[in-house]
């Protein structure tokens, strides 16, 4: 009796044992996977004639951990006007894409090992009879999550890199040109009374906005520049960046490539942060290539030490008052 | 007696070998493969190659270089191609880059919340703007549809929306939601207190802008802490989603 008591207390024990060993070795693992992956050209002009066509290659890397991937190609609108731009989920216009490559068709999946690199021949035609305009596009090349994390709670990323394309169809070569300043002006004003006058201190920073809107049918890249002229001789150019400016839409227009203009954690075009004191003009020439109409603003201000001014006559009446008690 | 001894031991030994064939069986190591064939799909081969040698044709020749606009080269070819941005003269690659692609929340408990974190990479050269948006596919849900709804912060004044990060620290306050810290990010996820949910593009939400340059450097980095907390009416089960991240430069 005891005996059979303890072989029921063995097999009890190994049969925990044995429990045990399903909980801790049939765990699921999760493992990291890193999704890295690298486009070029990240942007394409293209003006073509209907009824043509011609390919582009595009390098593509993955530097993470092997992927399954999917090119498509889908319209963008842009957005507001910092550049942003706007994904639809559909491919819509007179533009046809398609892959030149062997093994790699457009929305199907294929497969990049780690450290690969490949290259996506994109074919772009433009339909017989296209009308002629602007027609803006992404390719994406996205990832295909698997299912691998199916024991817990969470979620999948899914990662999708674009390059944009911006497609001018015109049959004569000619293109719509309608431009317009929208703003030009300096931001940081002396307010007084609620009412902003074009009066700035000379301590403080001069930051200047200028957006163009784009009123015709297509891009157009501004060139010129943004002038300051002083009172006493001073001149000063700062040249301005050619971004596109796409059919119908607005851009802030950047004086400078190499700095980010943020003003009160705003773009700007242009901050202006030398010393300066006296009156000061500002002007703007804008061209959009050959024949085209050349835009022109201007705008003024004075710049006054105020800050320091002030702090002078604190300090004048401070010694007075001194020396008054003193004397 | 030796009789019952000898079963005994007969016992034991099928036991050992079961015991053993646990081990051998449930310790086995995955195989992380990717599932290379589905109904949509089969892949023959693990490797690509690309059909090097169509980049020329007697009509015209590629070029990665940037060109100019000639009346004459597009009367005569039909085209002109500019590739890459022209004020930096050269094509700078464009990347991006997450650090982990399953974000597992664990095993969620009532007025627990659980979190999770992943860091996104974009590498855009020396210039150029860019941006990176987000979206859900769904919210959080099972397979049996239930679901964790996206949060709203705190709520009352601290409610949160897809375009306004507020303050979620309550554990009596549910859901799905995101914050951000780091490089280019919304100005409105404050600290690591702030939250927004999700768009849901089940709902036909928008995806919302996560990370944006104007004038962006190499390697700008921004870290998603992703948070979830359930009721304890939620549930039980397995609350999965799909979050889409698109990177893309500027025009």
């Amino acid at each position: 009796m005891q005996n059979s008591k303890l072989n029921i207390f063995k097999y009890f024990f190994i049969f925990l044992i044995f429990h045990f060993s399903f909980l801790i070795f049939n765990l699921n693992l999760v493992r990291a996977q890193q999704v890295s992956l690298s486009i070029s050209p990240p942007l394409l002009e293209v003006i073509i004639k209907p009824g043509k066509s011609l390919m582009v290659a595009y390098n593509i890397k993955n530097t993470g951990d092997p992927v399954i991937l999917q090119a498509r190609i889908v319209n963008f609108e842009p957005y507001g006007n910092l550049g942003q731009i706007k994904l639809k989920n559909s491919l819509e216009g007179p533009i046809r894409f398609s892959l030149d490559n062997s093994k790699i068709q457009l929305e199907r999946p294929f497969f990049l090992d780690t450290g690969a690199s490949d290259q996506l021949l994109l074919r772009i035609r433009a339909i017989d009879g296209a009308p002629a305009g602007d027609y803006y596009y992404t390719l994406l090349l996205e990832t295909d999550p698997q299912n691998t994390l199916l024991k817990d709670s969470g979620s999948q990323a899914k990662a999708a890199l674009g390059s944009n394309i911006l497609i001018t169809v015109t049959d004569s070569g000619l293109i719509e040109i309608k431009p317009k300043i929208v703003i030009f002006d300096i931001q940081n004003k002396i307010n007084l009374f609620g009412k902003k006058l074009n009066i700035i201190d000379s301590l403080s920073k001069i930051p200047i906005t200028l957006i163009i809107a784009n009123k015709g049918k297509n891009l157009i890249k501004p060139e010129g520049s943004i002038n300051l002229y002083g009172s006493f001789g001073e001149k000063k150019i700062y040249q301005l960046i050619p971004k596109n400016i796409l059919a119908e839409s607005e851009r802030l227009v950047e004086a400078s490539p190499s700095a980010n203009y943020l003003f009160q954690g705003k773009p700007v075009s242009l901050i202006i942060d030398d010393f300066l004191i006296g009156y000061y003009h500002l002007n703007s020439q804008i061209s959009f290539g050959d024949n085209s109409p050349t835009l022109f603003a201007k705008t003024s201000f004075f710049v006054f030490p105020f800050k320091i001014f002030l702090l002078l006559i604190f300090i004048i009446i401070i010694a007075i008052i001194i020396s008054n008690r003193l004397g | 007696m030796n009789m019952k001894k000898q079963i005994n031991k007969s016992k034991y030994l099928i036991f050992l070998i079961i015991f053993n064939f646990s081990f051998l069986t449930f310790n086995l190591k995955s195989i992380f493969a990717l599932n290379m064939e589905s109904p949509r799909f089969k892949i023959e081969s693990a490797s690509t190659t690309s059909a090097a040698g169509n980049k020329q044709s007697a009509n015209y020749k590629l070029s990665d270089t940037i060109g100019q606009t000639a009346a004459g080269e597009f009367s005569s070819t039909g085209y002109i191609v500019k590739a890459g941005f022209q004020y930096l003269h050269s094509i700078i690659p464009f990347s991006f880059s997450i650090s982990n692609t399953n974000i597992s929340l664990g095993n969620l408990l009532p007025n627990t919340p659980s979190t999770q974190q992943i860091v996104l990479t974009v590498n855009f050269g020396g210039a150029g703007q860019y941006q990176v948006t987000v979206a859900e596919q769904t919210p959080l849900k099972t397979l049996f549809n239930q679901i964790i709804p996206d949060t709203s912060c705190n709520g009352g004044s601290e409610t949160c929306t897809e375009s306004m990060a507020k303050i979620w620290n309550s554990n009596n306050a549910y859901g799905f939601g995101y914050n951000m810290a780091g490089d280019d990010i919304p100005g409105d996820f404050i600290s690591a207190d702030y939250f927004r949910p999700f768009p849901d593009l089940s709902s036909s939400e928008n995806p919302v802008i996560i990370m944006s340059s104007n004038n962006v450097g190499k390697n700008r980095q921004a870290t998603m802490t992703f948070k979830a907390n359930i009721s304890p009416v939620q549930p039980a089960g397995s609350y999965q989603t799909i979050i889409s991240f698109i990177a893309t430069p500027t025009f």
